[in-house]
């Protein structure tokens, strides 16, 4: 059952148009990221969901109602959406339990309903803090609770977590998922940031330039890219040439690999036909393999230099130039070797399949 | 309410989206009718200009006394604001980077003076000392009456001016006197240019002081000419001068203050600065500093005390006394109601709003600030004159639209502030949460804006109280404000009788100015960006 359905949205701010005949359906209970680089119209599409501004043309649906269409504008207060904005929005002159309670009938505002909420978040007994005496990551649950607290049919995440601590964001990221699986509410995540979206959401919806170009599940998102731009936007990416060899292998200057089950897609205007492709190879697919002191090529695998490693602890990205002029770009290997292979030092690479390939 | 105890969380300015596509249609229309009032005075100023006739008008502009006049106001306005930014950024700089003893206390008596109408100052040296007259005496008395008009901005943005700053600057190798002149001085420019902006507006419209230390300008001209009905086509004249003197003022210092911006790296810095060890130059400071709060502060206070016992007790008139507090708090209360009222609408259009809407009100506001009370006042009168036959003229709802349309534009600064501190997207927040708009208004933008808006209050108020010049043309007949009231015994030289009035009226002014100060040291930002 669908929670929230987007279809045929525009929008424009003046001669700018930022949103572009957009479609989404949002299953109820999911757990949504709309993940796009900034200006793509993130905040946009937000603003409209929560009603803040009104759409162009196309309809929003929440539930079984049409909350924005043609010659209907539902207003913000009666759509019933928890909106999260970025940094929380706490109101600064009311306490933690009155943040809560704020859009409970005025009876309910100080009763068990609020102090359920707060435990619910884990914050149980700081209902008389005010927002600043509490941590960033304290302010987005009390956001959330406060979200919560009316009972949404979607609750919209605006960037909830852009504004904290690297070390606190896995956390309350973990907590706000939970939070939101335990209510059985429909969630929808905007953000910029693709670790997030990947490790948070059930399903991604991609933002380009106004419209969603890919929408999938998270390792499909990542595995089996639409196009090779979005390859190379969520996570990195070696784009190769190719030359399909049969239905299920391509040719490149890494060897024969295979390709995934029904992996070639067609870019758009491509001239059928062709052969030639473009292959995505992830850098955790590509390996490393010391050069022996003979300087021997061994089979399927690419001689080339050390010119950059970028050292993380669990593992490694290596940046190698292949030998030879002209001989492509330079490889993006991930690899728990790292140490192994210091800049300037000679390597072979070799890749993993199976891989996607776009037809020119 | 908890505001005052627990400070709002930080809320950073990008939460205020610029772009609003929705035209606010009512809110719009509301402060085109506003701007339509404010600009009333300058309309007739015109209209009756040319009724007298441009070429009866231009001959008056023309003839040798309005030579004398400009080079008096000229020469005044300049001496003196050097003056001011000159002791104002000294002791903003003193109170707030050094290690002078007792810094509390003196921001408080440094800002005090504010409190004491510019006339009340005069007359205390001036009944003091009878050197003080003149060109001399006018420097004097009004340095010492305005010079906190630069002060609290100044100190306000040197307290939360990013030390981070002057630490990079001595880091790359810079002297302690140079990074003064070079980061110090830049971060407070503009606040030191909207200072000086006031302190010139506040000369230029002036005419109580320089009466009594019979110093000629412009305003004390236009006001003599006031009373001879043949005298239009003069009154006019000179109006238009002085309406055009304070538009160039009004344009040099946007000029001056040209493309710089304070421009903030990461969010605001809530650390403080270690006072600097003032050593050897704390004695000579601390002297000037007490020297100018007894300057400033005490001769007024001790004048009048000092006339309260020449006259004995029973100088002291307590019926008259009273009824003149009542008039005075009456018509402080009702235009500074209206004034804050009135620039919620023209505050959240322009905060929340297109841009476009934002010049053309801030236009309109300087129309007004160009515009000293004694213009207003003779516009008004006029118009009562020419089209109403008088119907209005010297009621107390005429009075009051005056001080209305004079102190808009201060209203309008503390309103803008109080706004600012309560972001559009709370109210979205708030909405989304099932609030109706007016609900989610009050609630959350009108909660958070309370203290600022008693701000705006407060000053409009402390402004009425102290306004002498128009309430002397338009006070109700057989009325007396404080004001009023001191100033006719004051020219009958009945020192004894005026000066309880001079010390209710600073009693009653000096509060609203420390509530007044208390908000602006909170919210530095009004002041920097609010003029």
């Amino acid at each position: 059952m669908r929670q929230l359905a987007v279809s045929g949205l525009h929008k424009a701010f003046g001669p700018h148009a930022v949103l572009t005949g957009l479609d989404l359906d949002v299953p109820a209970g999911s757990f949504t990221a709309i993940l796009g680089p900034s200006g793509s119209g993130k905040t946009t599409l937000l603003r409209l969901l929560a009603g803040f501004d009104q759409a162009d043309a196309g309809t929003i649906t929440i539930g079984q109602r049409v909350v924005d269409g043609p010659g209907c504008h539902v207003p913000p207060e009666r759509r019933r959406i928890g909106y999260v904005p970025q940094e929380g929005g706490l109101f600064p002159h009311l306490t933690v339990a009155g943040n809560v309670g704020f859009g409970l009938p005025a009876r309910q505002r100080r009763g068990a309903r609020t102090d359920e909420l707060l435990a619910a978040v884990g914050l149980a007994g700081l209902g008389g803090r005010y927002p600043h005496q509490l941590s960033g990551g304290q302010q987005q649950r009390v956001a959330l609770a406060r979200a919560l607290a009316i009972e949404p049919e979607v609750v919209l995440l605006d960037e909830p977590f852009a504004s904290l601590d690297a070390h606190m964001r896995a956390s309350v990221r973990a907590d706000v998922q939970q939070i939101c699986r335990t209510a059985g509410t429909t969630a929808v995540l905007v953000t910029h940031d693709q670790d997030e979206a990947l490790s948070m959401a059930d399903r991604i919806a991609v933002l380009r330039d106004g419209k969603i170009v890919q929408y999938a599940a998270p390792q499909d998102v990542y595995m089996r890219p639409a196009d090779p731009a979005l390859a190379r936007f969520v996570g990195d990416a070696n784009l190769l040439d190719g030359k399909l060899a049969d239905g299920a292998a391509v040719d490149t200057i890494l060897g024969r690999l295979p390709l995934e089950p029904a992996a070639v897609r067609s870019a758009a205007g491509s001239a059928s036909g062709n052969d030639l492709v473009t292959v995505l190879i992830r850098p955790e697919q590509l390996e490393l393999v010391a050069t022996g002191l003979t300087g021997d090529t061994a089979s399927g695998c690419l001689p080339g230099q050390v010119v950059a490693c970028e050292y993380y602890g669990h593992d490694a990205v290596v940046r190698v130039r292949p030998d030879g002029e002209g001989s492509g770009p330079d490889f993006i290997v991930r690899t728990s070797g790292g140490p192994q292979f210091p800049v300037s030092s000679h390597v072979q690479v070799r890749a993993h399949g199976p891989v996607v390939a776009w037809l020119h | 309410m908890n505001t005052v105890k627990t400070r709002p969380a930080p809320v950073p300015l990008t939460a205020v989206p610029a772009r609003r596509v929705r035209r606010p249609a009512g809110l719009i229309c509301v402060s085109a009718v506003i701007a339509a009032l404010l600009a009333v005075p300058l309309a007739f100023l015109l209209i009756e200009a040319h009724r007298a006739g441009w070429s009866a008008v231009s001959s008056q502009i023309f003839r040798p006394l309005s030579g004398t006049l400009l080079w008096n106001t000229v020469r005044l306005t300049v001496v003196v604001t050097v003056a001011c930014a000159i002791l104002g950024t000294a002791t903003a700089w003193l109170v707030e980077r050094t290690d002078l003893p007792g810094r509390r206390i003196w921001a408080v008596l440094l800002v005090v003076p504010l409190a004491i109408p510019d006339f009340v100052v005069s007359f205390g040296w001036n009944s003091l000392f009878l050197w003080v007259h003149g060109f001399q005496g006018a420097v004097l008395v009004m340095t010492l009456a305005v010079y906190p008009l630069v002060y609290l901005p100044v100190a306000a943005s040197l307290r939360t001016a990013d030390p981070g700053q002057e630490e990079v600057a001595r880091s790359l190798g810079v002297g302690r006197l140079a990074t003064f002149v070079r980061i110090t001085l830049g971060q407070a420019k503009g606040a030191i240019l909207g200072g000086c902006l006031l302190v010139a507006l506040v000369l230029l419209a002036e005419y109580g002081a320089f009466e009594m230390l019979s110093y000629q300008t412009f305003t004390t001209e236009i006001f003599t000419n006031f009373n001879q009905p043949s005298a239009v086509p003069t009154a006019c004249a000179l109006s238009l001068i002085l309406v055009a003197i304070s538009l160039l003022v009004l344009a040099g210092e946007g000029w001056l203050r040209g493309r710089g911006r304070v421009a903030r790296s990461g969010p605001m810095a809530p650390r403080v600065m270690p006072p600097l060890r003032l050593g050897r130059s704390r004695i000579p400071a601390l002297a000037g500093v007490l020297a100018l709060v007894l300057a400033a502060l005490g001769v007024p206070i001790y004048a009048s005390v000092y006339w309260i016992f020449q006259g004995g007790v029973p100088a002291i008139g307590g019926v008259s006394m009273l009824d003149a507090a009542w008039h005075t708090a009456l018509y402080g209360v009702c235009a500074a109601a209206v004034d804050t009222l009135l620039a919620l609408p023209v505050a959240l259009l322009a905060i929340r709003h297109t841009s476009a809407a934002r010049h053309f009100l801030e236009r309109t506001t300087y129309l007004v600030l160009a515009m000293p009370g004694v213009v207003i006042a003779l516009a008004l009168t006029y118009f009562t004159e020419q089209y109403l036959h008088s119907f209005g003229y010297q009621t107390a709802p005429l009075l009051v639209l005056c001080y209305v349309i004079m102190f808009f534009p201060l209203a309008l600064v503390g309103v803008k502030a109080a706004i600012a501190r309560a972001p559009a997207s709370l109210d979205e927040v708030a909405r989304s949460l099932g609030q109706r708009k007016l609900a989610a208004f009050s609630r959350v933008t009108l909660r958070l804006a309370a203290p600022g808006l008693i701000a705006a209050f407060c000053l409009v108020f402390l402004e009425v109280v102290t306004e002498l010049t128009a309430t002397l043309i338009l006070v109700p007949t057989g009325v007396q404000t404080l004001a009023t009231q001191f100033w006719s015994y004051q020219t009958n030289l009945s020192y004894a009788q005026a000066a309880p009035f001079a010390l209710v009226m600073i009693g009653v002014a000096a509060l609203p100015s420390i509530v007044l100060g208390r908000f602006f040291n909170r919210s530095p930002e009004s002041l920097r960006t609010g003029l």
